[in-house]
Parts: structure tokens; sequence; C-alpha cells
């Protein structure tokens, strides 16, 4: 190792690390679901989300992929498939920065409850199965505000894969991750490497403490449920509307 | 702006070292062979080709051409001397490939309109431009490399560090998202005072510009106060760096002859040319000055 020169390998490693309430230097909450793709997570927090906005809180739900900003770097890298597994990640972290810095951020100081279909778990677990280092995609998403909660929706493969694949006519090409070389037909390129994704999801259960949810559960049944965590971990009180004005 | 709590672990490069290290002592032979005549700064026989971990897919020993590096703030004469490196390179029968800030097929407009707008947060910009970086280094750069050329980059890394950590932008995470890219065999920096630099400045476009100036940091609404104080931050954060890489500094405010006899000098020492004699051509005699 020493004959290794260091001076721009970071010796510091980021780790999320769930952030109780009272060691946050903002007075918002942020609730974000992760999973596969057809796990089921955008219908959950969909149905969170008119549950919460139904009541009156104050919620703001955000999107991974949604800013106008990058958007045409996007489409052009796509279309003419220029983007590599580096470029990739990075051009999705000037995304995420800018929702982050822009909205997540204000919002999470100004006392929002923030809910978020998709978080930095989906580029650590679909970059990683790219090929860019683990390490390398920790560190780049660290200036991320750590989740108070992050649901987790697990379903096995073949459920989530023919979700996917029954309601699309035809997969993308980076959907598909077909720039990873893996099999030329799509179908089966998209399954590959959703289950290189899914295992890279399984692996963070522990570290970045997800919340594990049955995605093949009945619909309202799973809700039922995500309700019930959200009133446990997060104190609702100062979202509510009017009476929030109760301070702690 | 929040941070994750960071924790100390062991340091990447001890994970697969003892590969990394063969390939790149694989990579030092390769470069030792082709220039023999290389003793100018000691650090061809063991060099390392990258940071850390290599770009995902990217062999090094497959490397063959080097990369050199001008460094230096606005002003500070980088394009000049890069021009003039380049007929003389060429002069010299070595082939010549160039890199710079925005000059990506994928980001490089799109930072263009950003920057234009004045609008852009100082974390989205710095990863724009670390897109920019590594599209061009990726998909223009490694291929040059991997067939022989010498790359003269116009920035680099550095100026990409300085400017975001004077944003207030950990300069631990500037480090970890650019170990990745490859580590040129020299790098310069063509070091000017600020005020010189406002001078060539102004000269050139009779105005100066907002981001040259710094004034998305709010440091001064007097335009020349914001731009020396912006500068000088930025030369600082230069100063950090060519201790922590080891730049050759050079006097930037010498004439461009000067500054280019001595970068030729380097450069033929470190790819063993011997005649380093050059008079610029008709096209480029106006830079001669």
């Amino acid at each position: 190792m020493a004959s290794i020169p260091s001076e721009i390998v970071t010796t510091q490693r980021p780790v999320a690390e769930a952030i109780p309430a009272s060691k946050r230097d903002y007075p918002g909450a942020l609730v974000v679901v992760e999973g596969i793709d057809g796990s089921g997570k955008s219908t959950q927090l969909y149905l969170l989300k008119r549950w919460l906005e139904i009541g009156g809180y104050r919620i703001h739900f955000t999107e991974w992929n949604s800013s106008p900003l990058v958007k045409s770097a996007t489409r052009r890298g796509k279309q003419r498939r220029l983007l590599t597994p580096t470029t990739f990640s990075l051009l999705h972290a000037a995304d995420f920065a800018d929702r982050c810095e822009r909205q997540i951020l204000p919002l999470l100081q100004g006392g929002y409850l923030v809910l978020a279909d998709r978080y930095i778990y989906t580029a650590f677990a679909r970059d990683a199965a790219r090929g860019c280092s683990p390490h390398w995609l920790r560190n780049l998403y660290s200036f991320a505000p750590v989740p108070d909660i992050t649901f987790y929706f697990r379903a096995p493969l073949d459920v989530a894969v023919n979700r996917i694949v029954a309601g699309r006519p035809k997969l993308k090409y980076y959907e598909a991750g077909m720039d990873l070389g893996i099999s030329l037909d799509r179908a089966e390129s998209f399954r590959i490497f959703q289950e290189r994704i899914l295992n890279n999801y399984d692996q963070m259960v522990q570290t970045d403490h997800f919340v594990l949810m049955d995605g093949t559960m009945r619909v309202n049944r799973l809700q039922k449920q995500m309700r019930q965590i959200v009133t446990e971990r997060v104190d609702l009180d100062p979202f509510a509307p009017k009476k929030a004005v109760k301070k702690k | 702006m929040k941070r994750a709590k960071k924790v100390t672990e062991l340091m990447a490069s001890s994970n697969g070292g003892p590969e990394k290290r063969a390939k790149n002592g694989a990579s030092a032979k390769n470069v030792s062979r082709k220039k023999n005549g290389a003793n100018g700064n000691g650090r061809a026989e063991s060099f390392p080709r990258f940071y850390g971990t290599p770009l995902p897919g990217v062999k090094p020993e497959e490397l063959s051409g080097s990369l050199i590096v001008v460094e230096g703030t606005d002003g500070s004469g980088r394009s000049t001397q890069i021009s003039l490196l380049t007929e003389w390179l060429e002069s010299e029968g070595f082939a010549v490939e160039t890199m710079g800030l925005r000059r990506s097929f994928l980001v490089g407009e799109d930072i263009d309109a950003l920057l234009a707008e004045n609008s852009v947060t100082r974390m989205t910009l710095a990863l724009m431009y670390g897109t920019d970086f590594f599209d061009q280094l990726e998909r223009r750069i490694l291929p040059a490399l991997r067939s022989g050329l010498i790359v003269l980059a116009d920035r680099y890394i550095f100026t990409l560090i300085a400017r975001a950590a004077v944003r207030g932008i950990g300069r631990d995470y500037l480090h970890g998202i650019y170990e990745i890219a490859l580590r040129p065999e020299l790098t310069f920096w063509l070091n000017v005072r600020p005020e010189v630099a406002f001078d060539r400045e102004f000269k050139k476009s009779q105005t100066i510009s907002y981001w040259e100036s710094g004034r998305d940091m709010s440091l001064s609404n007097d335009l020349f106060q914001s731009f020396i104080r912006y500068q000088s931050m930025i030369k600082r954060e230069f100063e950090y760096l060519s201790k922590r890489h080891g730049f050759i500094e050079l006097d930037g405010e010498g004439s461009v002859s000067e500054v280019n006899r001595e970068l030729r000098q380097r450069i033929a020492s470190h790819l063993g040319i011997r005649r380093t004699q050059y008079k610029p051509s008709h096209a480029l005699a106006h830079l001669w000055r």
C-alpha cells in the first residue's frame, strides 16, 4: 500500500445513519420509497401522499429524475447512447443535487414532510450494478440528507419483472441495462440487470436501516401497514393543519 | 448543507491493492520503455495511471500516451501556451489531443446555458462539470491515450476542485469524485497575481465576467474587488493543491516566449525529445510576445 500514492484517495467514508429528530438541523422530515421497478413502491407512495394530502398535512412529493435542468443532456445521452456508467451516474447526481438544493433541503428547513419516490439508494443499487464503485457512489451522494424512513418494497424478481414487461411494449435501452452488454435480448438483459439491482438493495437493508415491505401483499393491506409505520416513526403533529402551532 | 456522517475506514486502495499494484507496475514499465530519456521528474519509474480505483472498464496498461496538464486561473496564459505547445509537439512528430472545460458533447452546451442563467446552485454546477470532465475523459481522452497520443489539458480536475472548494464544498468530497480520474504525468501551474490576471482579462474582453469575478459568492458589489478576492481564494486553493499533487509551478507573469521555453524544456525531458528549439509558425506568431 505504501507504493500507492494517495494524494487523491480519501480515507473518510460516509455511511448513512439515521439521525434522530432532535439532532437534525431542520424541522422537516423525509420519507422515501425504494425498490426495483414493478415492486409496487410508487403506488404505495401515491396512496400515502393521498392520505396526507386529504388530511391537509404540509407535504411535498418529489420524484427521481424529474428536473428540467439535465433533461436535455439526459435525453441526448440516452438517444445517442453516449452514457458510460460514470457519466450516467454523475448526470443523475447533478439532477438530484438540483432537486436537493432547490427543493428538498429548503422544504425540510421550512418544516415540510417530504415524500420521495426513489432516493440515493436507487443510485447506489443501479449504478453499482453498472460497475461504479460503491465507495465512490457513497461519497458522491454524501451531501444528501438521510431519510427518517426508507421503505424498501421487495417483490420476487419474477413478479416484478412480469409486472413491468407485461405493461410495456418495449423496454428502453438503458432501462434494460443494454449498455452493460449482458444479453442482446432486451427482456433477458432487463431481468439480469434487475436481479443485480435487487441484490444490491438487499445488501443495504441492514446498513441503511431499510423498512422491509412485502410487495406481494394486497395493496390496501400494505398501505395500512405503511401508514401505521409512518405514524409510529414520524411525529406528524408539526405537519398537521392548524393545530401545528404547538411547538415541541 | 447537511452532510452524511462520515466514518474512517480502511482506505479503498488496500482492497485489491496487490492487483492494482501489479497493473500499475506493468504500465510503468511501458512508460519507461517508451520514454527512455525520461528523468525529468523522477516519477516515470513507478507511475500509477490512476489516483485510486480506475474508471469502470479501463485497463491502465493499455494507455501508452501521455497526459500533460496546464493549470492556472483566468488570465494566466494557459490557452496561449497550449496552442503553442500543440504546434511544437506536432512539429516534433507527436500527435496531440486537447481537452478543456465545457468541451464535452454530452453536457458542454448545457453548462453554458446554466452559467448564462446564474440560477444554478453550487453542487449541481460542480457535478455538471464533473459529468463534462468524465465525458471528455472516457470518450475522447482515453481512446487518444490508448493510441499513444499526447494529451494537453487546458485545465483539469484541479480547477474544478478549486472552484467548488471556495464555494464551500468539502475538499475530501471533491477528491472523492475525481479519485477515479486519470493522473497526469506532468501538471504545470502558471501562477499569476490576481491583479495581473485582471489586466489581462480586461484587455481581452473589455469587461469582467460574472463567474470570473465570483459574483455568485456575494464577495463585494465592487466588480474589481470581487474579482481580486475571488481569484485570491482560487489561488490559495491552488497553493494547497500544488503541495498535495506536486505541481510544477511556473511564473505565469513572464513573457509568452519565456514561459513557453520553460514548458518545452520540462516536457522535452519528460518525453525524451532532444531538440527543444521552436519558433511559432506564421499562424501563431501573434501569440509570441
